[in-house]
């Protein structure tokens, strides 16, 4: 019965919106559900054969990238003092936006579906490392004991137990990655392929064609949904519950002095840049494309070189940081108001989640071809990205709070505003921040994506040309840039986040 | 406010297909302290969270004077305190306790003096994560007895609290609030604590809950733990215990 009734409300929506659209037959933005289905029934074959191409790609990109989460998380499990280091290079390259990694990886894979399934791989195992790692570290101090008192070291305590009790976390973090590997699949084709969905999104949006913009997002999102779907599917069949995963804190570093932290942060710097000469000269990849640190040095100590950089970072910053605050004063905002009606909560929470899979980059020319190619365009999309996962953790985090504190303010018949202003958000704080940490990469990944597809503005386009005109400097130089930029901001938001968190949360720091 | 009664009437509760409470009906005098005592899982915290108007009956009603209990929660006149110390953990001690005022509408009043009742001095700006177990329940029953509530219901308080200061809390805390005129119902697993504390003891059967006997507490001097010693207090003791053993 509820499926029917959610399959008529379906068709409900469907003829609506097909109706109003002929009443107003001006609109060229937003295309009749008829004549996406028309543009679907014509190009059914193009479709299938795109789809079937992006699909691999992602998959081979989803299995890669976990492969890699799983074998990281377990060194760090077995070897806790690598942590530090892994995390910090694993952050790294989580933060550099994958629409820069693109050109770069099409240049040394040249064409092929090398950078789709690489940009897959990246788009996933940060996401599935963090939560493979909320999992390995949930058990309880006594069974750790309990394997202390037999004298079993760690690699029989991750056999016997963290790898059962990381299980449930696993599979949360492939669910969230089945989606991000389909957006990382898209933005490889983006920067250059031959085929898949990624390509004909491009062709469609540059000849303005909405119907086949808007059937390809949707089946983009579709896509992402269903494996969305299947995975939380597997998942309740091997495991039988989900947990909640959204407080990923930050490293704990407040017992180590400024010089220290400055001594460490220098010693990770020096690693990158020793790991990317190493792997360079390794393969002996070629100088031309192939840039060493020295050659993106040189070039950015040249000063027009580095105005030109600098002033596209600045447009580019300038559309992000809108964006990324509207997302987030969104995404919480209406997860606290939300709380005050528990009955509108329910009913929105499974809405939000399953729009939170899909891969938001996607729908981005939609929201251009709607809102423009300027800073109203842009922000829509930076917000739009941020906006969903910032409201499912903000969500997530207020029903953390312990009924016997609901009851507690219940007792004395304290109002819905007390509870929500002294208890709920307070205690929604640290999934705020964790949100808004994470957030970070994803609204470069945004803003960038969007200046490369439509604005033509910002390190995106600068990307985009210098892509083209072979200038592989500025190319090297935009993506190191943009990496520092992300770690830089992604640490701020940590260091404002852990200062919230010794207030709100200190158990979460030790 | 004058003290209050607490009046149940043939309240039920089902939670599914379980019945927790079957029809009870109890009438407790105002500024006395009642002990509910009774196996576990036998619907004791249901029962006392009808009262506090946090779960409402199938079936009957519960009035606390005239009122219902969400009118009187209003007036800032009842208080709880949870089996689980319920404490914010961003907020200090001294202000997890200040709390307690302030959802009642009251002035905060003497924090210091409660926080040095419940033996947490130096401790006053700690946070709870920093508290063992038993001293974050003792910074709860403050926060319950700040605000001077005519109705104080206790849901098992000391299970957490150490030997010595439970012991100490039981001779220091009824004088507090009996000199404020509260009705206090206690729920505790200690058939000791219910006579030392109570002036009457209600035993109830296994769930659903059923009102297998009602014992009044009438001991002649100071309520102080020299008192268990006395064949008096013996004697009561052995009745509730027998009194259980019937139901089980």
């Amino acid at each position: 019965m509820t499926t029917l009734r959610r399959v008529l409300w379906v068709c409900a929506a469907l003829v609506v919106w097909e109706c109003v659209l002929r009443m107003l037959p001006d609109s060229l933005l937003i295309s009749r559900p008829l004549a996406i289905a028309g543009y679907v029934s014509n190009n059914a074959a193009l479709l299938a054969r795109a789809t079937l191409e992006t699909s691999v790609n992602a998959a081979w990109g989803f299995v890669w990238g976990n492969l890699a989460a799983v074998v990281l998380g377990t060194i760090m499990t077995v070897f806790p003092s690598s942590e530090r280091t892994l995390s910090a290079l694993s952050l790294l390259v989580f933060c550099v936006p994958l629409i820069a990694s693109g050109p770069i990886l099409r240049v040394l894979f040249g064409p092929g579906v090398g950078p789709q399934i690489t940009l897959a791989a990246l788009a996933v195992y940060y996401t599935t490392l963090l939560a493979l790692l909320v999992g390995l570290r949930a058990v309880s101090q006594s069974w750790t004991d309990l394997m202390r008192i037999y004298d079993r070291g760690p690699v029989s305590t991750l056999i016997r137990v963290r790898a059962r009790a990381s299980l449930p976390y696993l599979f949360v973090g492939l669910q969230i990655s089945a989606p991000a590997a389909f957006l990382g699949a898209m933005i490889g084709e983006f920067t250059g392929a031959e085929r898949g969905l990624g390509v004909l999104t491009l062709r469609a949006m540059r000849g303005l064609d909405s119907d086949a913009t808007w059937a390809l997002a949707l089946l983009s999102a579709l896509i992402a949904v269903t494996a969305y779907g299947l995975i939380d599917w597997l998942g309740q069949r091997m495991v039988g519950y989900r947990p909640v995963i959204l407080l990923s804190a930050p490293a704990a570093s407040t017992r180590r002095s400024t010089g220290m932290r400055l001594i460490e942060m220098g010693c990770t710097t020096a690693l990158v840049l020793l790991l990317w000469q190493v792997s360079m000269d390794a393969f002996d990849l070629n100088r031309f494309f192939a840039k060493r640190p020295g050659d993106v040095w040189a070039f950015i100590t040249d000063a027009e070189n580095r105005n030109t950089l600098l002033s596209a970072l600045a447009e580019t910053l300038s559309f992000a940081a809108p964006g990324y605050l509207a997302g987030l004063a969104l995404g919480a905002g209406l997860a606290a108001l939300l709380v005050l009606s528990p009955a509108l909560s329910r009913a929105t929470m499974p809405v939000a989640v399953a729009l939170r899979a899909v891969p938001i980059i996607t729908t981005a020319p939609l929201l251009v071809l709607a809102f423009g190619r300027g800073l109203i365009g842009t922000t829509v999309v930076v917000a739009v990205m941020i906006f969903f996962p910032t409201f499912v953790a903000c969500q997530q985090g207020l029903r953390q709070m312990p009924g016997q504190i609901v009851d507690l303010f219940r007792s004395y018949d304290a109002g819905r505003w007390h509870l929500l202003r002294a208890a709920q958000i307070p205690a929604m704080l640290p999934a705020f921040f964790a949100s808004a940490r994470m957030a970070v990469p994803a609204a470069l990944l945004a803003v960038t994506t969007v200046e490369w597809l439509a604005t033509g503005k910002g390190v995106g386009v600068l990307m985009a040309m210098t892509a083209s005109t072979s200038n592989y400097n500025m190319l090297w130089s935009c993506v190191a840039i943009l990496a520092a930029v992300a770690v830089a901001v992604y640490a701020a938001v940590a260091a404002l986040e852990r200062a919230v968190l010794r207030v709100y949360a200190s158990e979460q720091l030790s | 406010m004058a003290c209050v009664d607490i009046h149940c009437d043939s309240i039920t509760k089902r939670f599914g297909v379980t019945e927790v409470v079957a029809p009870f009906s109890v009438t407790l005098a105002a500024g006395q302290t009642t002990a509910l005592v009774g196996p576990s899982g036998c619907g004791k915290s249901t029962i006392l969270r009808i009262i506090a108007g946090l779960d409402t009956p199938d079936s009957g009603t519960v009035t606390l004077g005239a009122d219902p209990p969400k009118t009187v929660a209003r007036r800032g006149a009842l208080a709880m305190a949870f089996q689980d110390p319920s404490l914010l953990p961003w907020r200090s001690v001294r202000a997890n306790i200040a709390l307690g005022a302030e959802l009642a509408r009251k002035p905060t009043g003497d924090v210091d003096a409660l926080i040095d009742l419940v033996g947490l001095n130096g401790f006053a700006d700690h946070r709870p994560g920093e508290l063992s177990g038993g001293m974050r329940q003792r910074a709860a029953i403050a926060r319950s007895l700040i605000s001077a509530p005519k109705v104080l219901l206790l849901d098992e308080p000391f299970g957490a609290v150490d030997a010595m200061t439970r012991r100490r809390l039981n001779e220091d805390l009824p004088p507090l609030w009996r000199s404020r005129g509260a009705t206090v119902v206690l729920v505790t697993h200690s058939v000791q604590e219910a006579v030392l504390l109570s002036d009457r003891v209600l035993v109830l059967s296994p769930r659903p809950a059923r009102l297998m006997a009602d014992i009044p507490i009438e001991l002649v001097g100071a309520r102080n733990n020299s008192l268990v010693e006395t064949a008096e207090f013996a004697t009561l003791s052995r009745t509730v215990f027998a009194a259980l053993e019937e139901g089980v």
